[in-house]
């Protein structure tokens, strides 16, 4: 065949989220690949302007659904930092818990959705079971399954009370029990080799080259981990191991994350082993002094990293957020060139794009064509419109 | 043995460099020097990977920063101002390659124009956004008039 | 009279055509039922299969703009048609009375005919994923009908005849193939797997990949007849393997009414295709998808090496011991 333009997206099983990838393709060998990264896009950095800090952490929470937790807890650790606040160790501590808590139902989420790329619906099934464990456990803590909610401006909102810290623990010997399962089985499922081993491969210059972060760039033997180059919370305190791998192809990567599976289990034993006792909040001044900071956390996915610049009001003058899935982007785009249609989808899931954290919906009043913001009131008289209009039927 | 001190120093010829943290130094540049700046970073001071480009609206003026980390775990902050009317600042997309993205969405987002960087269409506003709104300058506010893309449909 | 009204019965109502969709939907609610309880999902009701076909007959039928509706119409019938009579030559109860020299040969080509129609279907939907994923049915197609073929001309090798119900013959006098063959057993069980396009070779319908392949454009009354067509596939294909190496439904004696050992031979073909439904349920499910360049590897490096031997050791088998 000759070349052809393949549409993978906007709306494309392989995607959990809308992107349009444009791949020229010759047969089954893609040539060229063209992004468009606009489909999730909502103004938050705008939005996060006009609210002021207690406003602005539920903002940035819904970012992403995955790592809600990350953006809230990094912009407010530096706000903290502007305002040269220091939280008591107690809420270090139950910060980091959660942190980890969502590394582990992100990966395995990465894990099942890896596997339902390939076609191997058994492990994800499995998987997501497993899944379920972590998500009962941060509703027991936090009330929700994701936008946990749990931090503000100087602590934690909400404390862990002794009978939620033992139902954690008695979960996780049959969630470490789980992982060693998955570590065997990754490294023995014949299909599963096949599929991964040798796919979208990056050398570790490769990966400095193209800004590649987190477990894509951790599986080219890249030992970046802001947990460890740069300790913020409690990371200082729990020991725990940086993941690496050498083989730099989809398989290494699966293997990171698995890793980090089995170190995340560890760090979240240590903390509610050895939580401290005390206050779980700072009384947080309402202004923050004018400065800047560059605030760096390790996301599930990798880096993250919040530019905020504060100016004296109870406001941040600007967010700048730059998200792990947006520095991978590149990566992708180089090491998808040559590899086959039937890899698309793996290379893909393998940076774990996260596109809501991504692109950050200008509302359009589709009626009459013109754009504005639609009020809540509108929205309220619009709707109750409807219902009359269907009850006349 | 890089230190804090040391890139302090070297950098100190290519503008105001002082140390805004434990591990983050911070250099005021123009933009004419920020890409001699930066070579000197990854060459000299073993930075080899770009953290992201931030970009901010002061009113009257443009910020760019370009933040550089290297295995000595220290970032370099190289900041660049610029003037308000048609902002453009070099394109350093050849020595830091993920720039390209961030020059791009920068550019959708700000207005600030980057000569030099191949490829310098829409990623993150979608394809009929009006050519000349730059949505998060602070003066940017949804014009009536404008059409920012999605499907017109008749009032029912 | 009674002898074409006994054929009507045979070929419309038992075991033909309402008995054989019936047991299509049996089988493919347990193969979907033991694939959800290994994956510790609950699985369909055994009503799921029918009450699928039901629906997706009620479904507006979507034309492209464009394509040829009528020939759309067509070859969902006719892949159809063509799997339904294969199983008439396949015996149920006893020898098929259809049967003749070279029904074995009419079988395995009536077999292949769905892939083609999927090819077909692909190459005619003006989409882009469907192209690609007829492509790529047709591909695997050459990759495993060779196999396919000769694991499935070695039992008739040494049986010494083509016709399927001879084979069940022989069988019953001597020895099951499987023990005779087994290479040839594994094989052909492989190549079953890739006809059906199930688990691991998935290909053409790669749900991440093409969205649905040859089957996205196929919708409403299309759609309901080429999912039927596949269930019975599945059932024909389940019932070939039974008659070729398991010995098809024939106990090793014969039993004195002749009415008893036809219901002693219709519950073992009922026993033992349900244990290859076992077999190919664990398969797909203990797998995930391998890429056409992967299958063509296996397929002529292993399964049609394999074969090629499995014929040789036959002819040798034959030249020594069973033709003296």
């Amino acid at each position: 065949m000759a070349e052809v333009v393949i549409p993978i997206g906007p709306q494309h099983p392989a995607l959990k989220e809308p992107v349009n990838f444009r791949i020229i393709a010759d047969g089954e060998k893609i040539v060229r690949l063209e992004l468009d990264l606009s489909y999730n896009h909502r103004g938050i950095e705008k939005a996060a302007e006009q609210r002021n800090f207690i406003r602005v952490l539920p903002l940035l929470e819904r970012v992403c659904g995955i790592c809600s937790h990350s953006h809230a807890t990094n912009f407010a650790k530096g706000v903290e930092e502007i305002m040269a606040l220091e939280i008591p160790p107690r809420a270090r501590y139950i910060r980091t818990i959660i942190a980890e808590l969502e590394r582990m139902h992100s990966h395995l989420l990465w894990l099942g959705v890896a596997a339902h790329e390939i076609g191997f619906n058994t492990l994800f099934m499995w998987t997501w079971r497993d899944r379920e464990a972590v998500q009962d456990t941060l509703e027991e803590m936090s009330g929700n399954r994701v936008h946990y909610g749990m931090n503000e401006i100087g602590g934690v909102r909400r404390d862990l009370t002794p009978a939620q810290i033992q139902a954690a623990l008695s979960r996780l010997p049959v969630l470490e029990e789980r992982v060693r399962q998955y570590r065997q089985m990754v490294e023995s499922e014949e299909t599963l080799l096949m599929r991964f081993r040798g796919v979208g491969r990056l050398s570790k210059e490769e990966v400095l080259k193209y800004g590649a972060v987190g477990p894509t760039a951790r599986a080219s033997g890249v030992d970046y981990d802001v947990r460890k180059d740069d300790p913020y919370l409690a990371y200082a305190e729990v020991p725990f191991n940086v993941v690496t791998d050498t083989s730099g192809d989809v398989y290494g990567r699966t293997r990171v994350r698995v890793g980090e599976l089995g170190e995340s289990l560890k760090i979240v034993r240590y903390c509610l082993e050895h939580i401290p006792e005390g206050p779980i909040r700072a009384d947080a001044p309402h202004t923050a002094p004018e400065g800047e900071t560059l605030s760096r956390y390790e996301a599930p996915r990798g880096e993250l990293a919040h530019f905020i610049r504060t100016n004296g009001t109870d406001k941040a003058e600007r967010i700048d957020i730059r998200t792990p899935t947006l520095a991978n982007w590149t990566s992708v785009a180089v090491c998808l060139v040559n590899q086959n249609l039937a890899d698309i989808p793996v290379i893909v899931a393998a940076i774990d794009p996260c596109l809501s954290c991504t692109s950050r919906l200008t509302v359009v009043n589709r009626n009459d064509g013109t754009a504005g913001v639609i009020t809540f009131d509108e929205l309220r008289r619009r709707r109750d419109r409807q219902w009359d209009r269907q009850e006349l039927r | 043995m890089t230190t804090i001190s040391t890139i302090t120093e070297r950098l100190q010829g290519f503008g105001t460099a002082e140390q805004v943290r434990s591990n983050r130094v911070r250099l005021k540049t123009t933009p004419d020097r920020v890409r001699d700046a930066i070579t000197v970073s990854q060459v000299m001071l073993g930075c080899d990977r770009l953290v992201t480009i931030s970009a901010l609206d002061h009113g009257t003026t443009f910020e760019l920063l370009y933040h550089l980390i290297g295995p000595h775990r220290i970032i370099i902050s190289l900041s660049v101002s610029l003037q308000r009317d048609h902002p453009s600042s070099p394109t350093v997309s050849d020595l830091l390659p993920p720039a390209g993205i961030y020059e791009r969405q920068i550019h959708d987002l700000f207005g600030i124009m980057f000569p030099g960087n191949p490829d310098l269409k829409k990623i993150i506003l979608n394809e009929d956004w009006p050519a000349d709104e730059y949505p998060l300058r602070k003066d940017w506010k949804p014009r009536p008039e404008s059409f920012y893309g999605g499907i017109k449909t008749e009032r029912l | 009279m009674t002898d074409s009204l006994f054929l009507l019965v045979y070929i419309f109502l038992f075991p033909g055509f309402a008995f054989l969709i019936l047991y299509a939907w049996a089988l493919s609610f347990l193969d979907r039922k033991i694939a959800a309880r290994m994956q510790q999902r609950v699985g369909p009701p055994f009503y799921q299969p029918f009450a699928d076909f039901i629906k997706m007959l009620a479904k507006e039928v979507i034309n492209p703009r464009g394509v040829d509706w009528r020939l759309f119409d067509a070859i969902p019938l006719v892949a159809l048609a063509a799997v339904m009579t294969a199983f008439l030559y396949i015996p149920v109860t006893g020898a098929s009375p259809l049967a003749f020299p070279g029904d074995l040969v009419v079988v395995l080509y009536l077999l292949s005919l769905p892939a083609v129609a999927l090819f077909l279907l692909g190459w005619l939907s003006r989409n882009i994923f469907a192209a690609i994923g007829g492509v790529r049915a047709v591909t695997m197609l050459f990759i495993y009908e060779v196999p396919f073929f000769l694991a499935a001309l070695t039992p008739a090798l040494m049986a010494g005849s083509w016709s399927i119900s001879d084979i069940v013959l022989w069988q019953q006098k001597n020895l099951w193939f499987v023990f005779l063959q087994p290479i040839g057993f594994v094989v052909a069980l492989v190549g079953l797997q890739a006809k059906l396009e199930r688990t691991p070779f998935d290909i053409p319908e790669a749900e991440t990949e093409v969205i649905a392949g040859p089957w996205t454009e196929l919708t409403g009354r299309r759609l309901a007849l080429m999912d039927l067509c596949v269930q019975v596939s599945l059932v024909a294909g389940s019932a070939l393997i039974v008659a070729l190496f398991l010995g098809g439904p024939a106990l090793p004696w014969t039993l004195s009414p002749p009415w008893l050992n036809a219901l002693a031979g219709f519950l073992l073909f009922l026993i033992k295709t349900l244990a290859i439904i076992l077999i190919l349920a664990s398969i797909r499910v203990a797998t995930g998808r391998i890429r056409i360049d992967q299958l063509n590897d296996i397929g002529w490096k292993y399964l049609a090496g394999a074969a090629l031997v499995q014929v040789g050791i036959a002819l040798v088998i034959n030249y020594l011991w069973v033709t003296p």
